[in-house]
């Protein structure tokens, strides 16, 4: 009998709850219209492996923030307020954390996540939910672009895409070494290494480079000397090393240097790890990396200056990609003249920004940055570097320029 | 010409990586008739034995490698206890034996995950990597060593099996273990001696192969090739083993040399189907005699 009593009163609270929150998730229109305050919701690992990249970008965030407040808010007056939630790098708590932004707290838009797997979680509610997501350090193609071609239309990325650092690669290559010949080392057993095998043949090529080797290996092989060897008779002047784990760079390189191959290499945002030096850091001395940003550029001092003001420690990448999605999504805001999640979706591709992290105008086809620069570092001998090496900022580079 | 001696070369090198590991899969296969894939888990271990004595204790190449071989031969010992002989003792049927083989695998990897890490680690310098050249061939000096190494291990390993009284008893156990015994061989003490030897070549297979690439936890995946060039060349022949290995190295090493570097596992590992349709025991797998 009291059981009977507590689901009848269970269920009235449900009904009740039901009643009052349920206008969330269909109407679609979950911005805050007529309020003084526009809201905009964060998801990211604040625990976990990955915290480290998900609390700096949700403190940095927090201050780019309140500093529009100070500034004098969005719309003419209007304050921003932030939600954050934390997902732990879990697809699942991403789902759930973008459903609970738009149906609770009824955000205008989101930013985050800073890893490809949630973000690429997160397209059915979004659609669902008719809000906008600008995702930080997710690189994979899949989050903005469906697998047939068409645009994802409430997903965006603040950072290029696997596959572009191929044609940052290639381009550098061909406009500022002037390379002519270069040879290809790929991993066939990897989309990202093929697609950005694939960009860089490309890019190269039509700036008038000849691709003379193009070979392959596979993720877990250790030996790359019979390739090495059909490379180094094609004579290239660089090489592309796009491999997708940085022990198969390392291996790669060690045993091209052995077999007296001295061609420039080029690798992408799969080579910098804690110990690649150790594993080779003479073999890989000279060779040219792609970076979304690097911490040297000037544009990015003063960002750097406030943050560990704030925090009193250096940030990571993520504060620097945030403040550019952070700053799009204001011009945005702006742009649209209103805090309705619709309008600002459609506004996301008109605007454009100068960011920390280069020129930023999101495409209408694929809601990627267009031409948007990489930082070129080059990998030099440094005595006060913990492994003997570091890297060191050579310029900003885009293909397009 | 060049390139063709160039990549025979480095097919050779990498064959005689595999025939270091393949022959420890034979000499255990040619006396308890299973497959004991927990042996590439001891060769990892003995790339790691291998780097610390260097590393802890600043070991020469030598004292490294006599340090890792021991040390690995004790953990084959150590497992065969464990993991073969409760199942020995049941008469259990082959398959277990595989199984526990399979875990006793998945256990090292996973120990050494925990408790070192799943970093990639690197030998120091232990000798000079400046190849030699001659005319534009080049011989790095780590792959004569490790041509010398094999080739030292390997013939005192059968200077053991054909001149000692150890040897013979191996030899009559790989005919019947059954029999052997009833002619008053320790059956248990020959395959105590077993894993020793494939222990002590799994360590010195370990650490070659730590010296020529680098260490890691799933090292045991590289071995699967040299079971496959063990079971190429006749599993439970200890010739065999080492020529299935050779021709693979420089069968893969053509396969990219003279043909697409993607379809290079593809092309090998047809040519190895083929040999074992047209003579499933392998090259030199004479079933009947010469086992050992």
């Amino acid at each position: 009998m009291k059981r009977k009593k507590l689901a009848l009163l269970l269920s009235a609270a449900m009904v009740l709850s039901l009643a009052l929150t349920g206008c969330g998730g269909d109407g679609g229109s979950g911005g805050s219209e007529d309020s003084d305050v526009v809201k905009i919701g964060w998801i990211g690992p604040l625990t976990g492996d990955s915290a480290l990249w998900g609390t700096c970008e949700s403190q940095a965030l927090q201050m780019y923030v309140d500093e529009q407040n100070e500034a004098g808010g969005v719309l003419g007056g209007k304050k921003l307020e932030l939600v954050t939630y934390d997902i732990k790098s879990d697809t699942n708590e991403a789902v759930n954390a973008v459903k609970r932004l738009i149906s609770n707290d009824k955000v205008s838009a989101i930013l985050g996540p800073n890893s490809s797997a949630p973000a690429i979680a997160i397209k059915g509610a979004l659609d669902q939910g008719k809000v906008p997501d600008i995702a930080t350090v997710a690189t994979n193609v899949a989050i903005t672009v469906g697998e047939d071609g068409s645009v994802n239309p409430y997903n965006f990325r603040i950072c290029f895409t696997d596959p572009y650092q191929g044609a940052v690669t290639g381009g550098f290559a061909a406009d500022e070494l002037g390379a002519t010949r270069a040879a290809i080392l790929y991993d066939i057993s990897s989309d990202y290494s093929q697609g950005f095998a694939q960009y860089f043949r490309e890019t190269f090529e039509e700036k008038g480079g000849k691709i003379v080797a193009e070979e392959a290996g596979k993720t877990g092989d250790t030996d790359f000397r019979a390739q090495l060897t059909k490379i180094k008779e094609a004579d290239p002047e660089v090489i592309l090393l796009p491999l997708a784990n940085y022990k198969d760079i390392a291996l790669a390189a060690n045993q091209a240097r052995e077999m007296g191959i001295d061609a420039t290499f080029f690798g992408g945002d799969t080579l910098p790890s804690d110990n690649i030096f150790e594993m080779a850091g003479p073999a890989l001395e000279g060779t040219y990396v792609v970076n979304h940003f690097d911490y040297n550029d000037p544009a990015a001092e003063d960002i750097t200056e406030r943050y560990v003001e704030k925090y009193g420690k250096q940030p990571e990448i993520n504060a620097y990609m945030v403040h550019d999605a952070f700053q799009l999504l204001i011009a945005a805001i702006e742009e649209a003249g209103s805090a309705d999640p619709q309008a600002i979706t459609d506004a996301l591709t008109k605007v454009e920004i100068d960011g920390v992290t280069g020129h930023i105008k999101l495409g209408e086809d694929n809601h990627d940055p267009i031409g948007k620069e990489a930082a070129m570092q080059q990998i030099v001998k440094d005595e006060n570097a913990e492994q003997g090496y570091s890297y060191k900022f050579i310029m900003k580079y885009s293909p397009e320029a | 010409m060049n390139v063709f001696l160039q990549q025979l070369i480095n097919g050779l090198s990498i064959g005689s990586i595999y025939a270091l590991m393949a022959v420890g899969y034979s000499l255990v296969y040619s006396i308890l008739n299973f497959s004991n894939f927990a042996h590439g888990g001891v060769i990892m271990l003995g790339a790691y034995f291998g780097l610390y004595a260097v590393n802890l204790i600043g070991a020469p190449f030598l004292g490294a490698i006599i340090i890792a071989a021991l040390c690995a031969g004790l953990v084959a010992v150590t497992l065969e206890k464990v993991a073969y002989t409760p199942l020995r003792k049941r008469n259990a049927p082959s398959l277990y034996f595989i199984i526990s083989a399979m875990g006793a695998s998945i256990f090292l990897e996973n120990i050494v995950i925990v408790t070192i890490g799943p970093t990639f680690k690197t030998y120091p310098e232990l000798i000079d990597k400046t190849p030699i050249s001659i005319g534009s061939l080049h011989v790095s000096r780590l792959d004569l060593l490790m041509f010398a190494v094999a080739a030292v291990s390997l013939i005192l390993l059968v200077l053991i099996i054909e001149k000692t009284k150890v040897g013979l008893a191996i030899k009559a156990c790989s005919y019947s273990s059954r029999g052997s015994s009833l002619m008053g061989v320790n059956v248990n003490r020959i395959i105590f001696v077993i894993f020793l030897l494939g222990g002590l070549l799994a360590g010195v297979a370990g650490m070659m192969f730590g010296m020529r690439y680098t260490v890691y936890p799933q090292i045991g995946v590289i071995t699967n090739k040299s079971f496959i060039a063990a079971v190429f060349g006749g599993l439970g022949s200890l010739p065999g083993a080492v020529v299935g290995s050779l021709l693979l190295g420089v069968i893969e090493t053509f396969a990219v040399a003279y043909g697409e570097s993607s379809y290079r596992d593809l092309v090998a590992f047809v040519l190895l189907i083929l040999v074992l349709v047209i003579k499933p025991s392998g090259l030199m797998g004479k079933v009947t005699e010469d086992k050992a």
